[in-house]
């Protein structure tokens, strides 16, 4: 499912809703079954541990090696001694190297994540999510630092991944070609008020860009 | 994408950053060797039964003396304090203000060896503590308020002069170039293009100082300068703990004070508001600059302030007294072999107090930063609660922490040195705190939007952002800490501040000499360790 | 131009109005120093070299070493401030000091006319001043004594041989304490033990009253105090006696003296010595300030009577 509409349209927000980090003000939310906000604790941890978000690489830690990063997406599976002692000797390797092989940055594996550009850090941010395999994958512009080939094959990824576990993918976009290639489904929102949904058969490349009102 | 995926693909190999690994064997070497020279693992370290001592010390706290004539008493030596503070401060600032010109690079400019001989210079005012100067200062001076003022002072002024040359070095040149290129003069090219660019650094810098030099007028107190210091001293050396809690939590809110203003303001230097189009000062830094200008000029109608002593002959005789009696050195055998054992104590006992800091402060860090606005009340009052244990932690001096703990520890170096190690917590937390605070907290938030533990979440959005600030500041802190190992030297816990105290108290002024040198020799030393350090984890 | 609109807009508004047009064109620190003439100081008394806020009195200085209870040393000491002002038609005031060498120094640079100076440093301060002369001493400062006292968990009974502290922790007072470390350091070595020795090297509490603490607390096994100190602490009972107790006394040796400085007879006339010593000597039996010092009386002293003190002061490398 594509999301798409101006930006401060709300994307990022239903996004948060859905993963829990933001609270809803009125209303509920009910996210592979269950209402997020009533959980607490370990229920809480079990329900986050099966959806994976993917940010505009803003959720990387610099000064950790691109390993870490990566390994970060397990932290929900891992107990603490295990999380900590990977620090020291990196865990799962053979996963890590295998998701990484996928976006293409194996080589860099032992890098500082700081020294990576914008487009290779948005890759650790998915290989991130390809080691933790969610059931709801929430994407928030996971093309927009890459070039069109490997945004195509990042939504590729996505998609595939989201697939494998029976679950789907829900992403925010801003090109209306990539929305309709890759989802099945369009929604999209102003000013936080759904105001398209419609299946992607339906649409055209010019109708999502009336949308924006961006002549194209 | 081919092109990416197809590039041949060497195995991936971990490759530790050696200078790293270097850096961080070596520190644990050298915290082994102190805390074996510390016989921490000699078994009997320990003394459990004065227990009940240490007790009568703690639940003092809540019961301190509060009674209305040792109030005022404690209220006039407040007021002494801060205005050795204020006086301390405006004159390091000042030294500073000219010292920087004469150490910049600027200045210098392709003349190495005049800036390095410049920059060793400062080396001497700046390795040796307050309380040294105050002790010094005394058999000048005598009872005079310019003791506490120029023992503030002069090692500020060395140390602000420092600071200020590197802010005003770090300025981009371009500005400064073009106007050199101009045909303006050295000056005014300066005045235009370097001292708009760093002033915010500038101002910043002078308000920490303001913010330190309280607490040093506090230790003061232990040479008889007066204020909040002495009387504390005055209690403390009868074991009156009732009465030392009074002045410790006078000097908590004191410290307080200066931390959220100075905080306040330095905040407001490095985020200022937009003024439009008019010509209009920011009024909050205008009240702030005015407050402290009343603030000196108040300090020194209220010290009633003489210059005319510095100036007077007998000043000049005491002057020629002490340095005749200190010059040449004392370099005799047994003197020389003491200097070196104590500044192997010294130096362990640094080691040990800086490792326990920074442990503390690495744990409390987290805790202890401000949490967010939604954050639980739990979580709030926790936060609260240790930022407070810092504060006092940093508001009782050294020396009472030392004999305080030498009530449940066995004599000898340990205990001087967990009394430096937790004063110096205090004040490390509140900076790792900070640091802490700084730090982007999305990475955190998106590992807890995954289902990580805090634990977790901890080790991998925070520890690892937060470890290189931290360092840095407990390095810093190193070199302060060596310093400080003087104000806890006694009491068998030994160290080049134990040999101090001796040799003043000998009057042996060419002994005195020799420490001094050895005091300034191993600051320098460590000082330039900890840069090295500090620039292996850049 | 900043400090400027800081005085006028500063809070001490009498002195900085009364002298607007000098402000008007020079920087406010140095307004603020005229300000500042004709106050007294509120941490130096400034008794001597300054002197010009009394009237036609002489004005003296007096102090103390630090080497108890500061506020009973503020009580003793203002008591007789009052008494002397008013037998001797001067300005007395105590100036209390917080360093054992700080006395000494400032007796030197002639901030304190006369001093209340233990054995050791009423020596140390008699070769730095030229001219200084011990006026008169107590009566029990003839025969003065210190304790050791032990933890009592060392399980030692009281005994003359002081050999079995060799073995045991031990804390000395102030380090130029006479009767908290030299006496009894020469006393120690008389018996063959060495006073640096003990195990892990002496300590140094400070003071008398942290001696008895740490001997209490276990801290330290062993350690020496004024007998006076110690005594009174007994009597009002600060001390357990279950925790700590007396194991020896030490043999009689001079201490306290009073020390007048050569300033002050320069200033006040030669006869000032002389004075002192009358208005000591003919303090009546019970009157408050010698029972403040708890003295019987107060008699004549001379700087032989020190030699000793000297002597093991240069031993033990604490004059030099």
């Amino acid at each position: 499912m594509a999301l798409v509409g101006p930006s401060g349209a709300g994307k990022s927000t239903l996004l948060g809703l859905v993963n829990g980090s933001v609270p809803p003000t009125a209303g509920t939310v009910e996210v592979l079954g269950t209402d997020p906000t009533t959980l607490r604790g370990r229920s809480q941890r079990e329900l986050r541990a099966r959806v994976g978000t993917v940010h505009q690489h803003l959720e990387l830690v610099g000064q950790l090696r691109v390993v870490h990063n990566v390994n970060a997406g397990r932290l929900s599976h891992w107990p603490a001694w295990r999380a900590a002692w990977s620090l020291v000797r990196p865990q799962g390797l053979p996963e890590v190297l295998a998701a990484l092989e996928q976006v293409g940055l194996a080589d860099r594996v032992f890098e500082r994540t700081e020294r990576l550009s914008g487009g290779q850090r948005q890759r650790v941010a998915l290989a991130r999510l390809l080691v933790k395999q969610p059931e709801l994958v929430l994407a928030d512009e996971p093309a927009s630092a890459l070039d069109p080939v490997l945004a195509e094959r990042a939504l590729a990824l996505l998609a595939g991944l989201a697939a494998d576990r029976g679950g789907a993918l829900v992403a925010s976009l801003h090109d209306p070609a990539l929305a309709l290639r890759h989802c099945t489904r369009v929604v999209g929102l102003v000013e936080g008020r759904v105001v398209l949904d419609a299946p992607a058969a339906a649409l055209t490349v010019g109708d999502l860009a009336d949308f924006y009102g961006a002549p194209r | 994408m081919t092109v990416v995926l197809d590039r041949p693909q060497a195995p991936p190999r971990l490759n530790r950053v050696r200078r790293r690994w270097a850096w961080g064997l070596g520190a644990l070497a050298v915290l082994g060797w102190s805390l074996a020279g510390a016989g921490a693992f000699a078994g009997d370290v320990v003394n459990p039964a004065g227990a009940g001592q240490f007790g009568r010390f703690a639940s003092a706290a809540l019961s301190p003396a509060l009674d209305g004539e040792f109030l005022r008493v404690l209220a006039d030596s407040v007021l002494v304090t801060v205005a050795y503070a204020a006086l301390g401060a405006a004159l390091a600032v000042l030294l500073g203000a000219v010292g920087a010109v004469a150490v910049a690079r600027t200045t210098w400019g392709r003349r190495r060896l005049g800036w390095t001989l410049s920059r060793g210079a400062l080396a001497v005012p700046r390795g040796l503590h307050e309380a040294v100067w105050g002790l010094l200062l005394v058999n000048l001076l005598g009872l005079d308020p310019w003791v506490g003022v120029l023992a503030i002072g002069v090692p500020y002024g060395a140390v602000t002069a420092k600071v200020f040359a590197d802010l005003l070095d770090e300025v981009p040149r371009g500005g400064y170039e073009a106007l050199l290129a101009g045909g303006a003069g050295r000056v005014p090219a300066a005045l235009y293009g370097l001292l708009p660019p760093a002033s915010g650094g500038l101002l910043s810098y002078s308000f920490y100082r303001l913010e330190c030099a309280v607490r040093s007028a506090v230790v003061l107190g232990l040479i008889g300068a007066g204020g909040l210091g002495y009387q504390l001293l005055l209690s403390f050396s009868s074991l009156r703990w009732e009465q030392v809690w009074s002045c410790v939590y006078a000097l908590a809110l004191l410290c307080l004070l200066a931390d959220v203003g100075g905080r306040a303001v330095r905040r407001r230097v490095a985020a200022p508001r937009s003024s439009g189009d008019r010509l209009r000062r920011d009024p909050m830094l205008s009240t702030a600059v005015l407050g402290t200008l009343a603030a000196i000029v108040w300090a020194w109608w209220y010290l009633a302030i003489s210059p005319a002593t510095l100036v007077a002959d007998r000043t000049g005789e005491q002057l020629r007294y002490v340095l005749s009696a200190a010059w040449p050195p004392d370099v005799d055998g047994p003197l020389l072999s003491a200097v070196a054992v104590a500044a192997v104590d010294t130096l362990q006992m640094s080691v040990i107090a800086i490792a326990v800091a920074t442990a503390g402060a690495v744990l409390l860090a987290g805790v202890a930063a401000h949490p967010p606005r939604d954050a639980p009340v739990l979580r709030r009052v926790t936060g609260s609660a240790v930022r407070l244990a810092l504060l006092l932690l940093r508001a009782v001096p050294p020396p009472v922490w030392a004999l305080v703990l030498l009530f449940v520890l066995l004599p000898g170096v340990l205990p001087g040195a967990l009394a430096l190690g937790v004063y110096t917590l205090g004040v490390l937390g509140r900076l790792a705190a900070e640091a802490t605070e700084e730090l982007d907290p999305r990475p955190r938030a998106a590992l807890t939007a995954m289902g990580a533990r805090p634990v977790g979440g901890w080790l991998y959005g925070v520890l690892p952002a937060a470890t290189g600030p931290v360092l840095a500041f407990a390095l810093y802190r190193w070199e302060v800490a060596i310093r400080d190992t003087v104000l806890v030297g006694l009491l068998g816990a030994g160290g080049l501040g134990a040999l101090l105290a001796s040799r003043v108290s000998a009057f042996d002024w060419g002994a005195v000499t020799t420490v001094l040198v050895a005091v300034i020799a191993l600051t320098a030393a460590v000082d330039l360790v900890s840069a090295r350090a500090r620039a292996a984890l850049r | 131009m900043s400090s400027r609109r800081a005085v006028r807009s500063g809070g001490f508004g009498e002195h900085a109005l009364s002298r607007r047009s000098l402000l008007a064109g020079s920087a406010a620190v140095l307004a603020a120093g005229l300000a500042a003439c004709g106050r007294d100081s509120p941490v130096s008394s400034s008794g001597g070299s300054a002197g010009s806020s009394s009237g036609t009195r002489g004005s003296l200085t007096i102090g103390a070493i630090p080497d108890q209870d500061p506020e009973v040393l503020q009580r003793l000491f203002g008591t007789l401030a009052d008494s002397m002002s008013e037998a001797l038609d001067l300005d007395v005031t105590y100036q209390p000091v917080t360093d054992y060498g700080a006395a000494v120094s400032l007796f030197r640079t002639g901030d304190l006319d006369l001093v209340w100076f233990g054995g050791l440093t009423g020596v140390q301060a008699r070769l730095q001043t030229l001219g200084a002369e011990p006026v008169a001493q107590r009566d029990i400062d003839e025969s003065f004594t210190s304790v050791f006292i032990v933890n009592a968990d060392t399980g030692l009974t009281p005994a003359d041989d002081l050999t079995p502290l060799a073995d045991l922790r031990f804390t000395y007072g102030s380090e130029t304490s006479t009767s908290g470390r030299l006496m009894p350091a020469y006393f120690l070595s008389e018996q063959a033990v060495d006073p640096e020795g003990f195990p892990a090297g002496p300590g140094f509490s400070g003071s008398h009253d942290a001696t008895i603490s740490l001997v209490a607390s276990g801290s330290y096994q062993a350690g020496v105090l004024n007998e006076q100190v110690w005594a009174a602490r007994l009597e009002d009972g600060t001390v357990d006696p279950a925790a700590v107790v007396q194991y020896a006394r030490t043999p009689e040796y001079h201490d306290y003296h009073w020390l007048a400085g050569p300033q002050a007879v320069e200033r006040l006339g030669a006869d000032l010595p002389d004075r002192l010593l009358e208005y000591f000597t003919g303090l009546p039996a019970g009157d408050e300030v010698l029972e403040l010092f708890g003295a019987g009386a107060f008699i004549p002293t001379e700087a032989a009577n020190y030699d000793q003190i000297e002597a093991v002061g240069r031993d033990l490398g604490l004059i030099s």
